[in-house]
């Protein structure tokens, strides 16, 4: 019984840890940057949700509202921060210094404003039970589901029917003729980076929502997600999100031979193992 | 201690820590966080050996050095085989696994509450127990350390390492090995980082693994960043000058309950600041 819980538990992360690694997966396959500062906005985006319900803004509206700043905060970074390194000819390891520098600045400005410590949404029906079978489930965890879902086949949907995700693939797949055809690289980057960073606020607060705040809590989620994104392949949406899934349950079932705490080592050698022997991914086009 | 003697010795072994980075960041160009985590192993090894008194300083510190070499070829080789980016993964993986390891393995690294009471270090059986001799120990620890870094850049393979940094495919294509060049920068990094680990370990005559997370690795790249990277002065220029910044913040009425975050947010600040108008450092060359 305890397996199938865990078995359940591992779904429900990782449907949100998908999502995840599906927004970092849009803004690495676009903008070829390993943006490190996605972690602070997944992070950021929770806190910011907090604030708006302590200030009894209705939920929903409080999660609409994280989404519309984490993608004002992404698109500045890359406005701000990326292009303008870009502009003046930096290398990669440069641009990866910002970012790593943007990700302490965002976890200390919240760890000074916030206080360090973990906090709890004071929403009552996140904590409510309902159990299936045996298996118990948080409304919270049910609404996680189900929003993550939807998340992931609306990203599905945006990148291959709609005009700017067919701009995004395109650039992706090779930004010199993009942007001879007259489109912009530059902007479709600020674009894919806000686009990345609201779809990443919704498991920045649908997580913490049963976990709690934590202020330098972004920066495993982030890994793990990276993780499932080159083990799925880079490029391939469902190829990452289920990967994500496939990490999370594995993560979550070795919780009954090794105590919690090494599951960071679990996810690690998962990786190890990928970048041995298959480091393309599973779920790549020739 | 004399408070500016206890400063100069620290910030001497972080010059050796800023050598290492410089190293593998700087010239060979890999960008990494775990530097703080290789940097651990070698402070909590040297500490265990001393501890039980299994061996002297010396032996201890040259077998720290020398799994921390063994443990950056074998996690560069891998990763840096497939792409740079596939070693910013493994390092931030690499250095989250350390700190549960710091933390989590209670028997071997005394878990949160650190290991303390390490013995003070002995050069061939004579021990070093008075605050000038420590100093002494650490000055000549680094100037070693930054004379081996002078050496290493005016030879054959400094120049091979700054040759791929200019460009890496025209290295290749002249038929030296780059994949080869990295991992030996990474193995020499781990020798540099290992030995500051046991120098601070027996300066400190404690660790905890606060000193080794993913913070202290930031903090060792803002060092590199802001004293400058591929040269011997912008590896010891930064580690005195960030150093100095929690006393300059001491004078300024920081509640304490923010003083960390505050130092770590001004870390950042310069990191980003830095790579905007002076990816150079002060005394450094292009990054």
């Amino acid at each position: 019984m305890l397996a199938l819980q865990l078995l359940v538990n591992g779904l429900v992360t990782g449907c949100a840890l998908g999502v995840v690694s599906v927004s970092f997966g849009l803004i690495y396959a676009t903008t070829k940057l390993f943006h490190v500062a996605h972690a602070g906005v997944y992070t950021l985006a929770g806190y910011l949700a907090w604030s708006a319900v302590r200030h009894d803004v209705p939920d929903v509206l409080a999660l609409l509202l994280a989404m519309v700043a984490s993608a004002a905060i992404g698109a500045g970074i890359q406005h701000f921060l990326y292009a303008e390194l870009e502009r003046r000819r930096a290398t990669h390891l440069v641009v990866l210094i910002a970012s790593l520098g943007t990700l302490a600045v965002m976890q200390n400005v919240i760890a000074a404003v916030y206080t360090p410590n973990i906090l709890q949404f004071p929403l009552p029906w996140g904590s409510r039970m309902a159990s299936f079978a045996g298996v118990r489930l948080t409304y919270t965890q049910m609404l996680t589901v189900v929003v993550s879902l939807a998340a992931f086949g609306f990203t599905l949907w945006f990148a291959h029917k709609t005009i700017l995700g067919k701009q995004i693939r395109a650039v992706a797949s090779n930004p010199f003729l993009a942007e001879i055809t007259r489109l912009r690289p530059q902007r479709v980057y600020v674009a894919v980076v806000a686009i990345g960073s609201a779809i990443v606020a919704l498991p920045g607060v649908l997580v913490p929502l049963d976990l709690g705040l934590q202020p330098y809590g972004g920066v495993t989620p982030l890994l793990t997600a990276t993780i499932a994104m080159i083990a799925g392949g880079i490029g391939s949406i469902a190829g990452s999100f289920v990967l994500a899934v496939g990490i999370a349950v594995l993560q979550n079932l070795s919780l009954l031979v090794i105590p919690g705490e090494w599951s960071i080592g679990v996810t690690f050698f998962i990786f190890v193992i990928f970048m041995l022997f298959r480091p393309t991914g599973l779920f790549t086009r020739r | 201690m004399d408070f500016l003697w206890s400063y100069i010795a620290l910030a001497e072994i972080y010059v050796l820590l800023g050598l290492s980075t410089n190293l593998l960041v700087g010239i060979a160009g890999i960008f990494s966080v775990s530097q703080a985590a290789v940097f651990g192993v070698g402070a909590y090894i040297v500490a265990y050996f001393l501890m039980h008194e299994v061996m002297g300083f010396l032996p201890a510190r040259l077998i720290a050095a020398s799994c921390c070499v063994a443990l950056n070829v074998l996690v560069t080789l891998p990763s840096l085989r497939v792409s740079g980016d596939y070693f910013v993964v493994t390092s931030f993986g690499i250095q989250l696994l350390a700190t549960a390891i710091f933390v989590n393995w209670t028997a071997g690294t005394g878990g949160a509450n650190g290991l303390p009471g390490i013995p003070p270090p002995d050069l061939f059986g004579f021990p070093i127990e008075s605050n000038a001799q420590l100093v002494l120990l650490c000055s000549a620890g680094s100037g070693l350390g930054c004379l081996a870094f002078w050496l290493i850049m005016r030879a054959p393979f400094g120049r091979l390492l700054r040759a791929i940094r200019e460009d890496e495919l025209a290295v290749a294509a002249a038929g030296k090995g780059v994949l080869r060049a990295k991992v030996s920068a990474a193995a020499l990094a781990g020798a540099f980082a290992g030995s500051a680990g046991g120098l601070y370990a027996t300066f400190l005559s404690f660790v905890d693994p606060s000193s080794f997370d993913l913070d202290a690795s930031i903090l060792l790249l803002t060092m590199v960043v802001v004293g400058g990277a591929r040269t011997l002065p912008g590896s010891i220029l930064g580690p005195f000058l960030l150093l100095a910044l929690p006393q300059a913040l001491a004078l300024i009425d920081i509640p304490t309950s923010i003083a960390a975050s505050a130092r770590q947010l001004i870390y950042g600040v310069l990191l980003i600041v830095f790579m905007l108008f002076r990816p150079q450092g002060l005394a450094g060359e292009k990054l």
